[in-house]
């Protein structure tokens, strides 16, 4: 190792000098540019600079609201946050190359939770425990979103808001073609309406997704499973009953044409907005911060969409689970641990921080005093309140004790199985209909073989 | 000092010795350390040897198969393509008939997509292949009576895809290889080949084609290099490394996305020493096989 | 190989070509046309992204891009976009720029310095080195990347310029062009040197070099778009936005977090230029270069 770096370290200056002195002065300054890193309002003086990355330009606004009102509530500890944002695949993987090489670390991240096993993986993972800060919060927030960025017990990311799965219903197509959306209450009906629905009109009624693995999990969580056997813990499981039954489930739908594939290969695709703006499908089901998407990117259909409960299985428990999210984390190494560990908690999980989720990214925030704050919830002058026909804090609160938290999107091996249902086995259930089961066992065998079990 | 700056002994030493060392510490100790890599578990800096496991999780890896064989695919549909139609392309432009000034247009055109990143290329690519009907290869199907073709969707057409990027990107540059290759041929073959009654056609394949021997060997060898290594193309076109099936998934992506999209660098070392390998071998022997390397080396 | 093929060879009047003038003509017509409507479907992509300059980003990515347009729906938009509120899109630029022309500098000077000595002189471990230079040239960069990625990670080189330039200053299809063309170089040169009492580094900077400027401007073009396009190891070694290069730039506009299509589109476009200015500029060196440097028997 050390005759490696010699040698490296002997070229770098003898080879590069004039390379160097070259490039060196047009590196500049940092943060001295207004595109992609965001500066908050002037840091007092002393303030400890906080570098973050994310990858969604509009949490990086809230970050920054959050750190005036720290500085407000904590001059002693006044802090100067940098966020810098980077498109989601590029942030993933420079910031796992950066807590491998333990070079170049941020002290806050955003991570998203498909990722957010890779970050966790062996017994000494390179993220901070957070767990004795979220205590003065914990009480008050949906703890299924805790779990899902904790392992052995230890937190080790903040949520950034619930993702409980909803549905949106195009209500002017959906009276045109004579479907009334609130008698849906089960999966049974929301299959039955997306057949009437495509036998009058010849459209799809709603949307099966090749590209992301999302849904899916909601009916397999319903049911009561897994994808993984110990409770989700264990070993890939991919075949079992349940998995099965929500695939034949989705597969049946798109049989009958209720269902069916779009551009792009989800609703969140530029794609896919499209799609949807047009009026292509009728119903979504997403997690709750799809209703950004629709503020955003479809204005077409402001006033015509309602928010309802997802779909249920008869009987069960669990109404919804949480689907996507981000868990921010402070890298282990990072020079202000402590701070950035504080800070962070307020950021995330203050009642503060979590009404400027709603307000500013229209997610279902995870402290769920806001969902009670009427003034908040049913602000007639916020912009989602503004564009919906229902209440999303509603639907919540109708939901509020059937929030389950899926196990297996905790696992460590988590990413790769989403990444082969992604890839592989969505593209045969539903482009190429590969009946569930063989779908199934055939990931279940090749999952196995790539991760070793 | 002085004797040193004149010695003609040592003075090759010093104009190869960026190369040397170059290749020692870029090369070497990068080959080395992969090599030693693919043994390991490497989990945050924290390395633990584990014999051959790497190489028999690759073994029963389906989807290293995959992109092996889409890598394969790739590198032989684009050696079909790339080294006839360039050389074609090259003998036309070197034919005597014709406006110059038309050869010269062609010849600029040809190449100006050679210019483009691969970024860019990739994002027109995608958006030129795009599944709804007013893509422009949609509207080039329907304007032959066919309906909207879902392209990056489906094997075959995603592949064609990638192959029309890579003909277009690069049958330019290969042209001028060829076209550099052909005005290297003396003309006194030619009318030798006249003189015996050689038509056009028997002309190129008795006098063209094998002064291009070289040529051919050379634009083979970087093809066979640049097949095997694609990777950002089917990045670009797929918009990341994940397509239906892991149809554009090629050996190099799966290192990336093994290595540094899910941490995994001693599985990923691993598919890169067998890509080394593979590399390796097949220019090797083909570099043999048309003695260059004794050619070279007898210079 | 010799330099006189540096140039293409006159074109002998053909003396034995007894077909009638009126077929010559037809082939002649047919030809035109065949390289016409080839070269016009080449530059198809390239007028779908300007016309796509044009258009609203959103709509293109949603859409797709074609020739069919709408008129009325075009606009100025994104070009004023571009010169007002395009954030980083100009630093890129400008570091593309000094990286482009730092690493063409760095990677002409040492390429030729070891095409030289591979060239020129009599050694101990010649035809070795020459076949590595053949080795290499055929081992693709992508198979190296993670472990030199960790490599300079452990120098602490991460995020730093050099770090994207240094490993690649000496090429070795660049080392291999030189050779050819240096070998074309009479012996004889070097000998008057010596006799005059000139070094041999300074044989290769006052004698070699100024022959050879033609090789050196044909490697110039060469490498300025190689280099102007690299994407790859950039993305690994670069962390800051601010430091970005033009291609990973442009590429993190592609997020469906960042709304920033227009800018994808007309940036995209924009990046072309210099390149293209570039190649129009020097467009017979290149080609003369591309000849002079060709794989010859």
């Amino acid at each position: 190792m050390h005759f490696r770096r010699t040698l490296a370290t002997a070229l770098a200056t003898g080879l590069a000098v004039s390379a160097l002195a070259a490039c060196g002065s047009s590196s500049g300054g940092d943060g001295e540019s207004d595109g992609e890193v965001i500066e908050g309002a002037e840091a007092p003086e002393g303030a400890t600079p906080l570098d973050m990355w994310v990858f969604a330009e509009l949490h990086a606004d809230v970050y920054d609201d959050m750190a005036v009102k720290w500085n407000e509530e904590n001059p002693d500890r006044a802090i100067d946050l940098n966020v810098t944002v980077y498109p989601y695949q590029d942030m993933h993987d420079k910031l796992l190359l950066a807590v491998n090489s333990g070079q170049g670390l941020p002290d806050l991240a955003d991570i998203e939770v498909n990722k957010f096993s890779n970050f966790v993986k062996g017994d000494n993972p390179p993220l901070v425990d957070l767990t004795e800060a979220a205590q003065p919060y914990v009480d008050d927030i949906v703890q299924a979103r805790l779990d899902l960025y904790s392992r052995n017990g230890k937190i080790y990311g903040y949520p950034t808001h619930v993702g409980a799965f909803t549905a949106f219903y195009n209500t002017e197509l959906l009276e045109d073609a004579g479907i009334d959306y609130t008698t849906i209450t089960t999966w049974d009906d929301f299959a039955e309406a997306g057949t009437a629905y495509h036998e009058a009109t010849g459209k799809a009624f709603s949307v099966s997704s090749t590209g992301v693995f999302f849904t899916e999990p909601l009916a397999i969580a319903q049911l009561g499973g897994q994808l993984f056997d110990d409770d989700g813990l264990g070993d890939v499981a991919v075949n079992s009953p349940e998995v099965v039954e929500a695939m034949q489930m989705f597969q049946d739908m798109q049989e009958t044409g209720a269902l069916a594939t779009i551009p792009g290969g989800s609703p969140d695709s530029e794609e896919g907005y499209g799609a949807i703006n047009n009026g292509d499908y009728a119903a979504i089901v997403y997690p709750a911060w799809y209703t950004s998407r629709f503020v955003d990117y479809m204005p077409d259909l402001a006033g015509k969409v309602a928010i309802a409960p997802a779909p249920q299985i008869e009987g069960s428990d669990t109404l919804t689970i949480g689907g996507g999210g981000t868990g921010t984390a402070v890298p282990v190494g990072s020079e202000h641990e402590e701070l950035a560990t504080d800070f962070l908690a307020y950021a995330k999980l203050s009642l503060d921080a979590n009404v400027a989720v709603w307000e500013v990214l229209g997610f279902d925030p995870v402290n769920m005093s806001v969902w009670e704050d009427e003034s908040v919830t049913h602000n007639p002058d916020n912009k989602f309140n503004e564009y919906f026909q229902t209440n999303l804090f509603d639907v919540l609160n109708s939901v509020q004790g059937g929030i389950g938290h899926f196990e297996s999107f905790s696992n460590e091996n988590l990413p790769t199985v989403d990444n082969w249902f992604r890839t592989v086995t969505l593209n045969e259930v539903y482009e190429n209909g590969t009946p569930a089961q063989d779908a199934l066992d055939q990931a279940q065998d090749d999952l196995q073989n790539e991760l070793g079990q | 000092m002085k004797s040193v700056l004149y010695s003609q002994r040592l003075a090759p030493y010093f104009f190869i010795l960026p190369f040397l060392l170059t290749l020692l510490v870029f090369w070497l100790v990068p080959v080395g350390r992969s090599v030693v890599m693919s043994f390991q578990e490497v989990l945050y800096g924290q390395s633990t040897f584990i014999g051959l496991d790497n190489y028999e999780r690759l073994w029963r890896d389906q989807v290293f198969w995959t992109a092996l064989a889409n890598s394969i695919r790739y590198m032989v549909l684009t050696l079909l393509l790339l080294v006839p139609i360039p050389m074609v392309l090259a003998a036309i432009i070197n034919s005597r008939i014709g406006s110059s000034r038309i050869k010269g247009f062609f010849k600029a055109s040809l190449f100006v997509p050679a210019l483009t990143s691969v970024v860019v290329a990739g994002i027109v690519f995608r958006l030129m292949f795009s599944e709804t009907e007013s893509g422009l290869m949609n509207q080039v199907v329907a304007f032959f009576g066919f309906g909207p073709v879902r392209w990056l969707r489906e094997d075959l057409t995603g592949l064609f895809a990638l192959l029309l990027l890579a003909l277009w990107r690069w049958a330019g540059v290969n042209t001028m290889y060829f076209l550099a290759g052909i005005q290297a041929i003396p003309n006194d073959y030619y009318e030798a080949a006249s003189l015996d009654g050689a038509g056009k056609v028997q002309q190129f394949l008795h006098v063209t084609l094998p002064g291009l021997k070289p040529t051919i060997v050379y634009v083979t060898t970087i093809s066979v290099y640049g097949g095997l290594a694609m990777f950002l193309e089917s990045f670009m076109l797929y918009a990341g490394n994940n397509s239906p099936n892991n149809q554009g998934l090629t050996i190099v992506g799966y290192l990336y996305r093994k290595g540094i999209q899910e941490n995994d660098l001693g599985f990923a070392s691993a598919v890169g020493v067998v890509l080394l390998v593979l590399v390796l071998a097949i220019n090797l022997t083909q570099l043999t096989a048309t003695g260059t390397f004794k050619k070279e080396s007898a210079r | 190989m010799t330099l006189q093929r540096t140039t293409p060879p006159p074109v002998s009047e053909p003396t034995l070509d007894a077909r009638p003038r009126t077929t010559r003509r037809a082939a002649a017509r047919a030809q035109g046309v065949l390289l016409l409507v080839i070269a016009m479907i080449a530059l198809v992509p390239l007028a779908a992204i300007f016309v796509g300059t044009f258009q609203d980003g959103n709509e293109i990515i949603r859409n797709g891009i074609s020739l069919s347009v709408d008129v009325s729906e075009l606009s100025l938009d994104n070009y004023v976009m571009l010169f007002t509120d395009s954030g980083l899109y100009f630093q890129w630029f400008a570091n593309s720029l000094v990286i482009t022309v730092v690493q063409v500098a760095g990677t002409l000077l040492i390429s030729s310095f070891v095409a030289y000595g591979f060239a020129m002189y009599e050694f101990r471990g010649k035809n070795l080195g020459f076949i590595l230079v053949l080795i290499l040239m055929t081992v693709p960069f992508e198979m190296l990347m993670l472990p030199l990625y960790v490599q300079v990670n452990n120098v602490g080189a991460a995020d730093q310029y050099w770090a994207v330039v240094v490993p690649f200053l000496a090429q070795a299809v660049t080392i291999f062009f030189f050779r050819q063309y240096f070998l074309g170089v009479p012996k004889e040169i070097l000998e008057a040197g010596r006799v005059d009492g000139v070094t041999e580094f300074g044989i290769f900077f006052k004698l070699v070099v100024p022959i050879a400027k033609p090789a050196f401007a044909a490697m110039a073009i060469l490498n300025s778009m190689l280099i102007w396009n690299n994407f790859l190891w950039p993305l690994l070694v670069l962390r800051s936005p601010e430091k970005f290069v033009l291609p990973i730039g442009l590429n993190t506009l592609l997020t469906p977090y960042g709304n920033n299509y227009e800018l994808l589109i007309v940036g995209s476009f924009f990046s072309l230029i210099p390149i293209l200015l570039l190649f129009l500029a020097f467009q017979r060196f290149f080609i003369d270069g591309m000849t002079a440097g060709a794989v010859k028997g």
